[in-house]
């Protein structure tokens, strides 16, 4: 188990700066999540970690040891990679030991170390399967098993479970979600999925453009987001942005939404002037039409079974809101 | 059990029953000196030059083969086209291997140069160079010696071309996974690259020592006693001083032939596929 202590880092591919002079501490043993969207540098920095991608500048600690010029194979870290990359030509035993193989141990420390891993993820029947022979589930237990191997102070995950269904992908979840709790060793999981995100990790890191907009927990960035990016990226359909006017009031501010709505917000200002009010679709209420504060009509209602979410065109521009599925909702008449 | 009443299927039927027989006419067009050859070889010298065409012999015999056998050095040539052959298919199949691993994936200064030159010496055909083969083997004294076999023939770009294209093809993550287990470039590509790839290299392997078992002219060049001739080579020694034997000398080349032959009809799919990789690269 060890933290990772990223310094003002920073990644030029060809003159373009991907990374820009990022600060960044992963505690020991927690699940760190880097979230954004693509192209965003969550990758490239994961692979700097790993030690596949040079730094350009900046310093990288792992454990608190200097590794920014390590080679990837002394960084004692193990990466599971989005496509698994496992062997094709090495049955499941052989992939999982290559690793202690190349260092040299002795067959039957290897082959015992490899029951152990096979034990822990349910990999016993499959030893002698080759990769071809697997399922993708199934493959992904072996690279994660493969990475096991090493006893790594850091595991590095890239989008790994990109490539499965939606059942087999909660189903992983859970897994790496026990396995983590199993082992306590600390894991940077790269993706581009909030779910993923939100329920594997216990510190998202938000990064848009090279730049890291916000570090929390779930709660923080759910309920306290540091910016407008992190509030419209978290949040299944993201946040709805109002145009309002606020203006100072006692120790706070009252944000005016429209003529009638007004809002009293724990916000420091000294001046009126205006700001954008978001709310999120599961915080907003449809009611008769006359008796709300946003008047609209649905131009699309979408039906998820347990919950819809109806798209109202009003005053204040397209509004999305939450509504319980047992209601019927129907587009066209006015509601608010 | 339906009939076909249709009369357009028909047509297509009896234009397939056709080509079909067009097809045997021509095989058996093609492969009718090579009956001719084994025919004429089990026959007895008089009966092969007596008037008329026999398509079977009326007395068979082995006498053309047992007196190649036991008659000439045929042993001794066998041995030295295994092992010029072999020589070379190993050394092609692994410098090719490690000279495609290092274009592929290393970055050194001048590879690209490499890469071109690589590509510029395939365009130079190898009799253009025989000359200088000569001369330089013999000014480093290896004619008429393996090695002065062997060495001439190791130029192999295309085999190197092949092997960059494969590598150029496997996904990055296999190599950056193994790296991060601890592979070093060695590791790299015998442990990896080159298992992952091992159609490739038996295709290029069998068709390699099929095409170093069949050269004639330079170590026809390269050898000058019969101790050190291939069996390509050697054939040509079989002679006699009151006029040509057709048995025997067909018998020669029979012999000469079958190790390539068996070779071919074993691994008949690998050598289909290293010949389409290597037109795929010429072309």
């Amino acid at each position: 188990m060890a933290s990772v202590e990223l310094q003002n880092i920073s990644k030029v591919f060809g003159g373009l700066r991907v990374i820009d002079n990022l600060n960044l501490t992963v505690p020991d043993g927690s699940f760190t999540a880097l979230l954004g969207p693509s192209g965003c540098g969550k990758s490239a920095l994961l692979r700097m970690i790993a030690g596949l991608e040079q730094i350009s500048e900046g310093r990288a600690l792992i454990g608190g040891v200097d590794i920014t010029n390590e080679e990837p194979a002394r960084r004692k870290v193990a990466m599971v990679f989005q496509s698994y990359a496992l062997y094709p030509h090495l049955t499941v035993e052989e992939n999982v030991c290559f690793s202690l193989s190349l260092a040299g141990m002795p067959k039957a420390a290897q082959k015992e170390r490899a029951a152990g891993v096979a034990k822990m993820l349910q990999l016993e029947s499959l030893m002698a399967r080759r990769p071809a022979q697997l399922s993708g589930g199934q493959r992904q237990r072996v690279a994660i098993g493969r990475a096991l191997a090493r006893n790594p102070e850091v595991f590095l995950f890239d989008e790994p479970l990109s490539n499965l269904d939606a059942m087999l992908r909660v189903q992983m979840r859970l897994e790496l979600t026990k396995l983590h709790k199993d082992l306590k060793t600390t894991m940077i999981y790269v993706t581009h999925d909030q779910v993923e995100a939100m329920t594997l990790a216990d510190q998202i890191v938000v990064l848009e453009k090279g730049k890291i907009q916000q570090v929390g927990s779930p709660w923080q960035l759910y309920n306290q987001p540091a910016n407008r990016f992190v509030a419209s990226f978290i949040g299944s359909l993201g946040m709805n942005f109002l145009p309002a006017r606020a203006t100072p009031s006692g120790q706070g501010a009252t944000v005016a939404l429209g003529d009638s709505t007004r809002i009293d917000l724990p916000l420091r200002m000294t001046a009126a002037q205006p700001v954008e009010l978001g709310i999120r679709p599961e915080h907003l209420h449809l009611v008769a039409a006359g008796t709300g504060d946003i008047a609209g009509k649905a131009l699309l209602v979408e039906y998820l079974g347990n919950t819809s979410y109806a798209y109202i065109e009003s005053a204040f521009g397209q509004v999305i809101v939450e509504a319980d599925g047992s209601e019927s909702l129907e587009t066209g008449p006015p509601w608010g | 059990m339906t009939a076909i009443s249709n009369p357009s299927a028909r047509r297509i039927n009896h234009a397939a029953g056709a080509l079909t027989a067009l097809n045997v006419l021509v095989a058996i067009f093609w492969a009718f000196p090579i009956y001719w050859v084994l025919v004429t070889t089990l026959k007895p010298e008089q009966d092969i030059v007596r008037p008329g065409i026999d398509l079977w012999p009326d007395r068979l015999t082995f006498d053309a083969y047992t007196y190649v056998l036991f008659n000439t050095q045929i042993g001794q040539w066998y041995l030295n086209s295994l092992v010029t052959a072999g020589s070379v298919t190993f050394a092609v199949v692994l410098m090719s291997a490690a000279a495609g691993y290092a274009i592929s994936l290393l970055e050194f200064p001048g590879r690209k140069l490499l890469w071109w030159l690589i590509l510029a010496s395939f365009m130079v055909p190898i009799p253009a160079l025989i000359v200088n083969h000569f001369v330089l083997m013999s000014q480093i004294k290896l004619l008429n010696t393996w090695a002065g076999v062997i060495l001439p023939q190791l130029l192999a770009p295309v085999t190197v071309m092949i092997y960059k294209q494969f590598f150029d093809s496997v996904p990055k993550e296999f190599r950056e996974a193994a790296v991060m287990d601890g592979a070093t470039q060695m590791q790299l590509l015998f442990r990896l690259y080159l298992p992952m790839n091992w159609g490739i290299t038996t295709a290029l392997a069998i068709i390699t020592f099929i095409g170093a078992w069949n050269q004639f002219l330079w170590p026809f060049l390269a050898v000058t006693t019969q101790d050190k001739m291939n069996v390509t080579v050697g054939i040509t020694q079989v002679t006699d001083a009151f006029g040509v034997k057709y048995a025997r000398d067909l018998a020669s080349a029979v012999l000469a032939g079958l190790p390539v032959a068996l070779v071919y009809l074993i691994f008949q799919r690998r050598v289909t596929q290293a010949i389409m990789l290597t037109v795929g690269i010429q072309g």
